[in-house]
């Protein structure tokens, strides 16, 4: 921990990726941010876009070791979420092109637009994730590549 | 059982009911939706629900979302799917879905809104 990360909260979990693990951090988060935080509100949006990218990172990891951190400062109750997982070439690019059009404009007009885009979607997948966090928590979403680890976050100010 | 005779749903967390209601049919909604693939469970049922509506020149569905904890956006994309259906039905025949939904549940408060957004006058969000 470096030293301007000194009186921060986090918690971090790391665990093979299983579907059945989500709900469960989801609720470890909210549980955490209830008693780190007072805005509860805020505290429910954190833990949506933890269950939803943990999701993206249980759907397209490649490896077993899906990583999620949650830190909170406690002055600002500024939170950052980050989601780390090895995935494949050809998910990486999905994920990019998913990234780079719900990045871009009003983030309500890049929800609906991936939502009608999702309804007409056979292959079972809804590519919604990413959209619905940036448009619901309002924060600052990110995602960063380095060979085949992805890493996403979201800070929330 | 309902009018339409469609059967209640319930799978993992979730359980789904539909129920008469004076002005149409009511799809309850109690539990969590946030299995891998909830189109599993949700397309046929909208499908039902859409179809049913239709034959029996109802003018309303309300889906009513107070008990449900958790929506995945699988499962927005499913709820998203039957909205749109509504585009491609014919002006005599379309109804509207009414939302009712908790004020209480955050996910709810910013999710349940943006549906409205999908078919010009197909949602209204009480």
């Amino acid at each position: 921990m470096s030293e301007k990360d000194i009186g921060k909260g986090y918690i971090e979990l790391r665990f093979g990726p299983r579907w059945k693990y989500i709900a469960c951090a989801r609720s470890f988060i909210q549980n955490f941010l209830a008693i780190s935080i007072v805005d509860q509100t805020k505290a429910d949006k954190i833990a949506m876009a933890a269950s939803e990218l943990l999701e993206n990172a249980v759907k397209y990891a490649s490896g077993e070791d899906t990583h999620i951190s949650v830190n909170v400062s406690p002055k600002t109750e500024k939170i950052s979420v980050q989601v780390t997982n090895i995935a494949t070439p050809e998910s990486i690019k999905n994920l990019e092109k998913v990234y780079d059009k719900i990045s871009r404009g009003n983030s309500l007009d890049a929800y609906v637009s991936q939502m009608k885009e999702a309804a007409l979607r056979s292959d079972g997948k809804s590519q919604l994730g990413l959209a619905r966090i940036r448009y619901e928590t309002g924060g600052d979403l990110k995602m960063e590549i380095e060979k085949n680890v992805v890493k996403v976050s979201i800070d929330i100010g | 059982m309902n009018r339409l005779g469609i059967e209640p749903v319930s799978e993992e967390r979730i359980t789904i009911n539909v129920l008469d209601n004076p002005n149409g049919i009511t799809v309850k909604f109690t539990g969590d939706i946030d299995m891998e693939d909830p189109s599993i469970i949700l397309d046929p049922l909208f499908e039902k629900v859409h179809d049913g509506v239709l034959e029996n020149n109802y003018k309303e569905v309300i889906a009513d979302f107070r008990e449900l904890n958790f929506l995945n956006s699988s499962g927005i994309k499913a709820v998203a799917k039957w909205i749109m259906k509504l585009s491609e039905v014919d002006d005599t025949q379309k109804y509207i879905i009414k939302i009712v939904h908790n004020k209480d549940i955050t996910w709810q408060v910013t999710s349940l809104p943006t549906l409205t957004f999908l078919v010009p006058g197909a949602v209204q969000v009480e």
